[in-house]
């Protein structure tokens, strides 16, 4: 049995004790599963996981409270579940996980630039995987392109391909491919003038159009509809579009992360003006990392650092200043 | 106003197309009076700084306006003053969020912005004719005013009117200093009630419902317009109903939150309904049509 | 090719293309598909950039018409020294808009416009009011559409009235042929843009060129399901909680779709000020957002992402519809699906409902 089938199979066996398990299905287009929501055994005939699954179902975890639900999770969403409880947003008991190991997922951006300009990646009409190449078929004939190339980047420093915490775990264990997420990705921005990232985020955030999808799609964004960007009275942004002022929200989110994050990056998927939004809050996380020795969403036992107050930080040493 | 400050104001210049109004553009206007009339409702008279706008202001009894606090937004209020006295225009304003809020620190002599009128009205003139019965609850009693006042002043128009006006508590009632005139007058008929006993009423205590299910009010050739609370209303057209009013007979006034007050904004909408176009007043009939989605 | 007349045509060589946009944008701004960042968005033309058609853009052109975010008019209030007891108003309404010319977009982001026009010029539901700030920019810009040539997987334009060289709302219509572009003009406007040293007159072949290219783009769609019946369908599921709760199970209740979207229309008003002085702006909204319909008492008919779904879908194949001659406010152009992080799928929503509806 393939890892889909027998995930398939844990479903249907979970299904009596949960209102529903979220997963994945084949989406409208063959690059994006979309998530899916299955009630009855027969809806889980229609659960796929794998290379398209990139949606990050934690996302809907809170609106299910009060219930119990199931959720099938990779490693990267099992760490968003883990931050979640342990911010107590969500009850353990009213969650029943289910693991299977990751092998990355696929960035449809990437898939773009790798064909550059041979087509719409909208165009391409089926997607397969074979060995290391993602196979595509597109009006001009078949395209293939290494998966390497199109896999997203936090698969490449992913430190956690399996589901931590799972209450069932389906096929063998990865190994992870890198030992320590270096933060390369940050030192290289940071390496920059400060007047040349200001350039580079007023260029980026020229393009946002306040969708609020970044803060939606973020399974720790769980301000909801008393979110600062949209309180009336208070109101604490404008609703003038400058660059400074989507800036500023952007500022805000990432402030509101740090320490929560767990860098499952849906924020930056499921941006429609493809901001690299990201960015900003693992320059956040990797303060956090080397100030509080904390990684959201797998150091669950306590309260995140920033959520709690310690009397004396081990790595802060202000008696010593 | 004094004649100074008229002339330091510049009344906007159309910069469109001659001809085509620009609908998002407040008429400026300046409160002349305030009157507290509970702890959280107030009313505010109004006079158009454009004497000629002022004097060419027409409008029907139900229609709406927006209310302008400059720097903080706009609010959907009903005109409450009626069509046939345009001394000024009054609204009444239950303090509940931002702009309401604003309203509230309003004096004399400030200057709000008003686009007006808006929205449709009472069918008056199909209820000529025929004994009309209002029934209002708490803030619910200010659109019903303008029409009240209105049949009040074409009295010859219409047969019996009554009144059934009831709020939470004596505190709760808007319009107090006006009900001793309402209330004394022999050509209408005149009820208040407050939900519990209270020391000085010398009115009717009682629920809205169970007093109207007292008053018995035959439903031959009459109309009921009413408005109040959501559940004072539901309550109500359980009653009007019980009493044998049909669907046709009964008139009430929706709220919504609006913006544009046009039917372009779309947020204001109930299935294809806009309540700012379509509306505010809608006949039960009409609203057995809509969409359950109030 | 729309059934629409065509005024007048003309052929640009690939060469000429950077010349002629230059020459438009003299006193205008020309808006083009543009590569920013991993995206393609419509932008005023720079010189020396040629327009991106490799890719379709992600957002709509309405933008142009309708801005993210404008001032409507400015106020400043003052005190009258000479009356301490009342309080002057300066109201100052916006400065016109300028001459605009969109090359390039796509056939569904014109008709896009097509679903405003009614409702902005005042037909809405009882053609009170009309909003000049649209009508203005509408009257001041012209569109020159781009044929498409395949679908992408999210194209849906057939099934709602449009077609991939489809040149409703739009001023002219162009179509890449070999060496070039044929540009055919429908209206006077659009005659206007040909009339241009740059241009060269366009030939019969050329017309007959392009006209295979159009019906080789219509055979390149899938085919289309009758939505006959979805007005009512949807209408009919209105009070079926169980129909929208899994129709909008993924719905993450932010505003991709509606932003993204060529028809969606919504706006919010606000001020804006500082200390006495101030702008009213009018800000795209969206009907996914709880505050949308939330009311100052907190009360709000909308206050589930299902109810708001509803709306969204209702409101494009059903309420528009029913008030605008059965014209569904939606081009099909399928930017709300593929913006969705969570792939939501207005096509299957409206299958399911004309399905359901049937089944009961």
């Amino acid at each position: 049995m393939s890892i889909q089938e027998e995930l398939q199979a844990v479903i249907k066996e979970a299904l009596p004790d949960v209102s529903c398990v979220i997963g994945w299905r084949e989406g409208p287009e063959p690059l994006r599963a979309a998530p899916l929501f299955v009630r009855t055994p027969a809806d889980a005939d229609a659960f796929r996981s794998g290379y398209f699954a990139v949606n990050n179902p934690a996302v809907f975890l809170p609106e299910y409270k009060g219930g119990k639900v199931g959720v099938v999770v990779k490693g990267c969403d099992a760490r968003s579940v883990g931050q979640l409880l342990a911010e107590g947003l969500i009850r353990r008991e009213e969650v029943k996980v289910i693991g299977f190991p990751c092998n990355g997922v696929i960035d449809v951006d990437k898939v773009a630039v790798a064909l550059a300009g041979a087509c719409d990646p909208g165009e391409i009409q089926a997607a397969r995987e074979e060995g290391d190449e993602l196979v595509l078929t597109t009006p001009s004939g078949e395209i293939r392109l290494r998966k390497t190339a199109v896999t997203a980047d936090k698969c490449g420093r992913c430190l956690f391909p399996n589901a931590l915490d799972a209450d069932v775990f389906v096929g063998d264990t990865l190994e992870p491919a890198v030992s320590a997420d270096d933060y390369a990705d940050v030192a290289a921005f940071e390496a920059l003038s400060l007047e040349k990232r200001m350039d580079f985020w007023e260029q980026e955030m020229s393009r946002c159009v306040r969708c609020y999808a970044c803060r939606n799609a973020c399974p720790m964004c769980v301000c909801r509809e008393h979110c600062v960007a949209l309180s009336r009275d208070p109101r604490w942004l404008t609703q003038s579009d400058g660059v400074r002022d989507k800036m500023f929200f952007q500022i805000i989110h990432a402030s509101h992360l740090a320490g929560r994050c767990t860098g499952c990056g849906e924020c930056q998927r499921a941006c429609p003006a493809r901001i690299p939004v990201l960015l900003l809050k693992r320059a956040l996380s990797r303060r956090v990392e080397d100030l509080f020795a904390y990684r959201a969403g797998v150091d669950v036992a306590g309260p995140p650092p920033l959520l709690s107050f310690a009397l004396e930080e081990p790595k802060i040493k202000e008696r010593d200043w | 106003m004094s004649d100074a400050a008229s002339s330091f104001v510049a009344p906007p210049r159309p910069r469109f197309e001659a001809g085509t109004a620009n609908p998002y553009l407040p008429m400026p206007a300046t409160v002349i009076e305030v009157i507290r009339e509970t702890h959280n409702i107030k009313t505010f008279r109004l006079v158009l700084q454009d004497e000629k706008a002022m004097r060419e202001f027409h409008f029907e009894p139900g229609q709406v306006g927006q209310l302008s606090m400059f720097g903080v937004g706009e609010a959907t209020f009903v005109i409450n003053s009626p069509p046939t006295r345009k001394e000024y225009l009054q609204f009444s304003v239950m303090k509940a969020g931002e702009a309401t809020a604003a309203l509230h620190t309003l004096a004399p002599g400030d200057v709000v912005g008003l686009r007006a009128p808006l929205g449709n009205f009472f069918p008056y003139e199909r209820m000529k004719g025929k004994d009309i019965l209002f029934i209002g609850g708490g803030i619910g009693m200010a659109p019903l005013r303008t029409l009240f006042l209105f049949m009040l002043d074409n009295r010859n128009d219409y047969g019996k009117i009554s009144l059934l006006y009831g709020a939470r508590s004596p505190q709760d009632m808007a319009y107090s200093y006006e009900l001793p005139e309402w209330t004394d007058r022999k050509d209408i008929d005149c009820v208040l009630t407050i939900d519990r006993e209270a020391e000085g009423w010398g009115y009717r205590v009682g629920l809205i419902p169970d007093v109207l299910l007292g008053m018995a009010p035959a439903p031959d050739n009459s109309v009921a317009v009413t408005c109040g609370p959501p559940i004072m209303i539901k309550f109500t057209l359980q009653a009007l109903e019980k009493l044998k009013f049909s669907s046709n007979q009964i008139f009430t006034t929706l709220e919504r939150r609006m913006k544009c007050g046009v039917g372009i904004c779309g947020r204001c909408n109930i299935g294809g309904k806009y309540v700012c176009v379509d509306g505010p007043v809608f006949s039960l009939a009409e609203l057995k049509e809509l969409p359950d989605e109030l | 090719m729309s059934e629409q007349k065509i005024v007048s045509r003309k052929f640009i060589s690939l060469g000429y293309l950077p010349a002629w946009l230059e020459e438009l944008a003299l006193g205008r701004t020309v808006y083009v598909p543009r590569q920013e960042g991993r995206t393609v968005l419509y932008r005023p033309f720079v010189p020396g950039d040629l327009p991106e058609f490799s890719r379709r853009p992600a957002e709509s052109a309405k933008h142009v018409l309708f801005p993210r975010s404008e001032g409507l008019f400015s106020f400043c209030r003052k005190g009258d020294p000479g009356a301490p007891d009342t309080r002057g108003l300066l109201l100052s309404e916006s400065a016109e808009p300028g001459q605009a010319v969109i090359f390039g977009a796509l056939s569904c982001d014109a008709r896009g416009f097509f679903a405003f026009d009614p409702v902005y010029d005042g037909c809405g539901t009882k053609g009170i009011a009309k909003d000049v700030y649209y009508l203005k920019r509408r009257e001041n810009t012209a569109l020159i559409v781009k044929a498409c040539k395949t679908p992408l997987s999210t194209c849906f334009c057939h099934w709602t009235g449009g077609g991939p060289a489809s040149a409703q709302g739009a001023d002219a219509l162009a179509t890449d042929l070999d060496g070039g572009i044929l540009l055919q003009a429908v209206t006077k406007k659009g005659a206007a843009l040909l009339e241009s040293a740059k241009l060269s007159p366009a030939t019969d072949d050329q017309e007959a060129s392009a006209r295979a290219a159009h019906e080789a783009a219509v055979k390149a769609m899938p085919s289309s399901p009758s939505l006959d019946g979805a007005p009512e369908a949807l209408l009919g599921l209105f009070d079926n909680k169980a129909f929208w709760h899994a129709q909008s199970a993924g719905c993450l209740s932010c505003g991709a779709c509606t932003y993204l979207c060529p028809t969606c229309y919504c706006f919010n008003l606000t001020d804006e000020s500082n200390g006495i002085a101030g702008t009213r702006l009018r800000t795209w909204d969206t009907c996914m957002s709880a505050l949308f319909t939330m009311e100052a008492s907190g009360h709000n008919p909308r206050r589930d992402k299902a109810a708001r779904l509803k709306n969204r879908v209702g409101h494009k194949f059903s309420y528009y519809p029913r008030i605008h001659d059965g014209r569904f406010s939606c081009c099909g152009c399928g930017r709300c699906i593929r913006s969705c992080p969570s792939s939501v799928d207005i096509r299957q929503i409206v299958l399911n409902a004309l399905k359901e509806n049937a089944d009961v």
